[in-house]
């Protein structure tokens, strides 16, 4: 056989190198989670380690044993609360504006749209500033309620945006029939249309979850009483103080905050990509 | 007949809820936000007066509103372009067929979800001045004479914010690029292929300018979200050292809820806002007309 350079590079050398390529890719944009799950796994006397070491020795769980504590449990009790509910609120209410933005004629349709996309870039202190006054005359300061609140709103214009454009590829003619053969309008919207718009959905909702994990600055200014902490708050607030040098321990709490997240993720991420692709790219 | 459009009470209980929220908790904010940035509003005291423009001629001649202002954008600029370069081969080398190529993208997808305050504690471990992982591995291989102290240096700090917010907007610009790859049609390739385009000449030439609008939305996107973005910041460096990456939105809130300034936080709001509307009238002229 005779050799063949440009064979060669066709054959071995392109299909090897782009592997190579999206592995290390991939390797460097992952590292940083893979250094704190093996950080979070060593034992303390590995951690200060020089040249430092990728893979422990010795797989150890005592540090998550160490900060396991009814601390931890409150603060994962009420982001979960707080999370779970902002997500169930702001994707219904949202969903339901948006099926009426697509449906029905209404005036200054484009201008509302505008408005919902561009409110996710409003300045968030200047929102929480008479959130706060008006939160503090409701009497509603220091519950969790006033987080949910406050997840919910800066939340639900993405999730009417994102609905709206997933309803407006269903085709209107399935609701004609339903409506033909005598169901309701609400037994159109929430039978058949929210059911049809399952990517959808499940997109904005953990749209709104994963913000309300993440969101700091409300509970920080809403909330005063230590257990009502939520996680973000409560591992700025009271943990890292506590815990300052203990890095194995801190890199297992942040292992154990991110898992519940990453668990839905795992599941819900070729709907919550869809649902998402479908909302941004064609809208 | 399907009469849905006459049915204004339907109408009218679908909008409510969001209505009354956007109504409460965002229009009024807002105007309220811009009405207090002329007053001296704060929540210590019970009430306020009209003091015109003081708060702006305050803040304009303020050096460190300045140095923020300027902060936000170096960081989030910077943040930015690195994000897009990146995405952009990450999306392109992706999107080959590669075996595994669906893992890495969820692999690479994953880090969008760690939240941001793991990623604080995360950051202060691996920029460690003693025993951080990027010191350890620069030593390692000898490109560091002594510890380079990531944090407490206002330019590197600023650096390692930088790369935290490109390492965070990676993932989401990458999936709608590839998105947006995966659009473009194939005829349009095979025709440049058969007028004997080579693969960087489709790439730069066609495959590019196709996604170039789409791209630069999520870009946007990414940047005014980043704007918000304080967590990092405020929990790693807690703004400093000399105020190197105090960023718009934290110096913000400091005012407002640990100055209780309301007045002067709800000025810089509004300022932040008078961006925004130059940002997005420019976006639309540019960006939307050519869609």
């Amino acid at each position: 056989m005779k050799f063949s350079f440009s064979k060669l590079v066709r054959g071995y050398i392109i299909p090897y190198g782009l592997q190579a390529s999206a592995l290390a890719s991939t390797a460097i944009l992952i590292s940083p989670i893979v250094w704190m799950v093996s950080t979070s796994l060593k034992k303390e006397s590995e951690v200060f380690d020089r040249p430092p070491v990728w893979i422990p020795s010795e797989i150890s769980f005592d540090s998550y044993f160490r900060i396991m504590n009814s601390f931890v449990a409150n603060i994962l009790y009420n982001s979960i609360l707080v999370a779970l509910l902002a997500a169930i609120i702001a994707t219904v209410i949202g969903a339901m504006t948006a099926y009426a933005l697509s449906r029905f004629a209404i005036p200054g349709k484009s201008t509302i749209m505008l408005f919902f996309l561009s409110s996710l870039a409003f300045p968030i202190p200047l929102l929480m500033m008479s959130m706060y006054i008006l939160l503090m005359k409701m009497g509603l300061l220091d519950t969790l309620l006033s987080m949910i609140i406050g997840h919910t709103v800066i939340t639900l214009p993405i999730t009417v945006w994102l609905m709206k454009n997933f309803i407006d590829q269903i085709p209107k003619e399935i609701e004609e029939a339903a409506y033909v053969e005598g169901a309701s309008f609400l037994r159109i919207i929430f039978f058949i249309v929210f059911p049809l718009s399952m990517p959808a959905l499940t997109a904005s909702a953990l749209f709104v979850f994963v913000t309300s994990w993440n969101e700091l600055f409300f509970g920080l200014s809403f909330i005063s009483s230590p257990d009502l902490r939520t996680v973000p708050v409560g591992i700025s607030q009271s943990f890292l103080q506590e815990f300052k040098t203990d890095w194995t321990g801190m890199m297992s709490l942040a292992v154990i905050v991110t898992i519940p997240i990453g668990i839905i993720f795992v599941f819900l991420q070729k709907s919550f990509l869809r649902g998402m692709i479908a909302g941004s790219v064609k809208g | 007949m399907y009469s849905l459009k006459q049915n204004k009470l339907l109408l009218l209980g679908l909008c409510l809820p969001a209505t009354l929220i956007v109504a409460i908790f965002i229009i009024f904010p807002i105007a309220n936000g811009v009405y207090m940035s002329f007053t001296d509003a704060s929540p210590l005291r019970p009430t306020s007066k009209f003091v015109g423009f003081e708060n702006y001629r305050y803040l304009f001649a303020d050096d460190v509103y300045w140095q923020v202002l300027g902060n936000t954008i170096f960081i989030i600029g910077f943040a930015t372009i690195l994000a897009m370069l990146i995405s952009v081969c990450l999306a392109l080398l992706l999107n080959n067929t590669i075996r595994f190529s669906g893992l890495y993208r969820s692999l690479i997808f994953q880090t969008w979800v760690v939240p941001w305050i793991v990623i604080a504690i995360l950051w202060g471990w691996i920029f460690n001045t003693d025993y951080g992982l990027v010191n350890g591995t620069l030593a390692q291989y000898g490109l560091i004479e002594s510890q380079i102290d990531w944090l407490f240096n206002g330019k590197y700090a600023q650096w390692a914010i930088i790369l935290c917010f490109a390492w965070r907007s990676i993932p989401f610009l990458m999936v709608i690029m590839l998105a947006a790859l995966q659009g473009v049609p194939g005829e349009v390739l095979d025709a440049a292929e058969v007028d004997g385009a080579k693969y960087w000449q489709k790439t730069f030439k066609v495959t590019l300018p196709l996604i170039q609008n789409i791209s630069l939305a999520a870009a946007l996107m990414q940047a005014v979200r980043m704007f918000q973005e304080m967590t990092l910041p405020f929990v790693l460096t807690e703004g400093g050292p000399m105020n190197a990456t105090m960023v718009l939105s934290m110096y913000s809130y400091n005012l407002a809820f640990d100055s209780w300034d309301f007045a002067l936080a709800a000025t810089v709001g509004s300022l932040w806002l008078v961006m925004l509307v130059l940002f997005g009238a420019i976006y639309l002229k540019t960006v939307v007309r050519e869609m």
